[in-house]
């Protein structure tokens, strides 16, 4: 059949829009959808008329249990929102929970040293090791596990994350993934406690805003040895 | 729940003011739609969004599924079952085709018309008969009462009386040609041609 004439073209939507066709044809119909965008259009125009008939009916109050057990329904679905607020909010609570435990627990048992005081494992979104930090009084000692390849205008940087602060940058990891970080006085000052690490992806260069930028592709919690 | 409030009403306000022509200014309606954004962040994932879609559109939707299925558990179930379909498949939603309620009452009518092809297929066992309600209104109750249903109506009143009951009745009931031929009690030509003339009749005043 040739589906081209303008008059069968607009004939066929309007019957599929009706309803009238048989099984086989609609299922035609609805392959030529696929790649007929203009055919599409037509449909549209023909369903949002059609519809107007439902137009004068009345509204009609829903009983709350329609509602539970759709929520129920949807309930096991995994949210995938992009939600980087909530996430570092998130990561704050956690790193000034974890950070007051262990404030404490260090420092009844460490005085503070030259050697490695903390390390951290920090995991991917799957929960896979992909990052082995050592820190020192005054470096860190970035040891890659199982990195994502980043592109060439990119980089990644690593932050800190104080118990109820904002991010603080630690500075790039090391293109090559192992390597240290060397750490100003304040930095190193920072440190004195267990804290949060994170790495998010960056421009080239580091996050241009002082705050990280792009997502978070790793995190962890700095323990002590 | 304020925002939510404030959503419900300006939605309504909205749908209770007469309908451009859709047939001309489907994306200028869409624009400014509120249900538009709350569609695109269903597509995200947002419950919440969802929850206040669902208050907002619930009842509409409801209305027409009961129209299609004439009986409240049934209706429930249809409206139920677009709900779990409008979260799946907000992402997609192509909002230059159709305006998001349209979207969503086609979602709705085609649930109801795959369970009244179901039921119409499955013979009734003894009794099912005499428990089914009437099946509504007559299509000529049915005519009265869509009457002022706006754009596409004045323009259903340029039809003649069978071309406008083939094409209200195929609507709700999501008849074939050749059932709605048996349910018309008219030769199928007839029914074919009615309904191909009306449709075009009714596209010529839309544009218009």
């Amino acid at each position: 059949m040739n589906y081209q004439t303008t008059a069968l073209r607009r004939a066929l939507a309007a019957d599929y829009a009706i309803g009238l066709m048989p099984a086989t044809a609609r299922r035609r119909f609805d392959a030529l959808l696929l790649d007929d965008a203009a055919l599409r259009i037509e449909l549209g125009h023909w369903q949002e008329a059609l519809a107007s008939l439902t137009g004068a009916l009345p509204e009609r109050p829903v009983p709350e249990h329609v509602w539970a057990v759709i929520n129920a329904r949807i309930e096991p679905q995994v949210l995938h929102v992009p939600a980087q607020k909530p996430f570092w909010m998130n990561l704050r609570l956690l790193a000034a929970a974890f950070g007051i435990v262990l404030a404490v627990l260090v420092g009844l048992l460490y005085q503070r040293d030259t050697s490695v005081e903390y390390n951290a494992t920090l995991v991917a979104a799957d929960q896979q090791p992909a990052l082995h930090i050592q820190a020192f009084s005054d470096h860190l000692q970035i040891e890659p596990l199982a990195l994502a390849a980043v592109e060439p205008t990119r980089d990644l940087e690593l932050w800190v994350i104080p118990p109820g602060g904002k991010p603080i940058s630690l500075g790039l990891v090391p293109a090559a993934g192992k390597g240290r970080i060397q750490l100003s006085t304040e930095q190193q000052a920072l440190l004195t406690a267990p804290l949060t690490l994170a790495v998010s992806l960056e421009p080239r260069g580091g996050s241009p805003t002082g705050q990280p930028t792009g997502p978070v592709l790793y995190q962890g919690q700095l323990a002590s040895l | 729940m304020n925002a939510q409030a404030e959503l419900t009403s300006a939605y309504r306000a909205q749908s209770r003011r007469p309908r451009t022509r859709a047939w001309r200014s489907p994306i200028t309606l869409t624009d400014a739609d509120p249900l538009r954004p709350l569609l695109a962040q269903c597509a995200l994932g947002n419950r919440q969004a969802f929850e206040t879609l669902y208050r907002t559109v619930s009842p509409r939707l409801h209305g027409v599924a009961m129209r299609f299925m004439g009986r409240q558990d049934l209706a429930e179930e249809v409206l139920q079952e677009a709900f779990i379909r409008i979260w799946y498949n907000a992402s997609r939603y192509e909002a230059h085709l159709a305006a998001p309620m349209t979207w969503m009452i086609n979602i709705t009518r085609n649930l109801a018309i795959d369970q009244l092809r179901k039921r119409r297929e499955q013979p009734l066992a003894d009794g099912q008969q005499d428990a089914l309600p009437d099946e509504g209104p007559s299509a000529h109750d049915l005519l009265d009462s869509e009457r002022d249903a706006r754009a596409l109506n004045s323009c259903l009143d340029t039809l003649d009386g069978m071309q406008r009951q083939s094409i209200t009745v195929a609507y709700f009931q999501g008849l074939s040609c050749s059932e709605l031929a048996e349910h018309l009690a008219a030769p199928l030509g007839s029914v074919k041609s009615w309904i191909r003339r009306g449709m075009e009749r009714l596209r010529r005043c839309l544009e218009s």
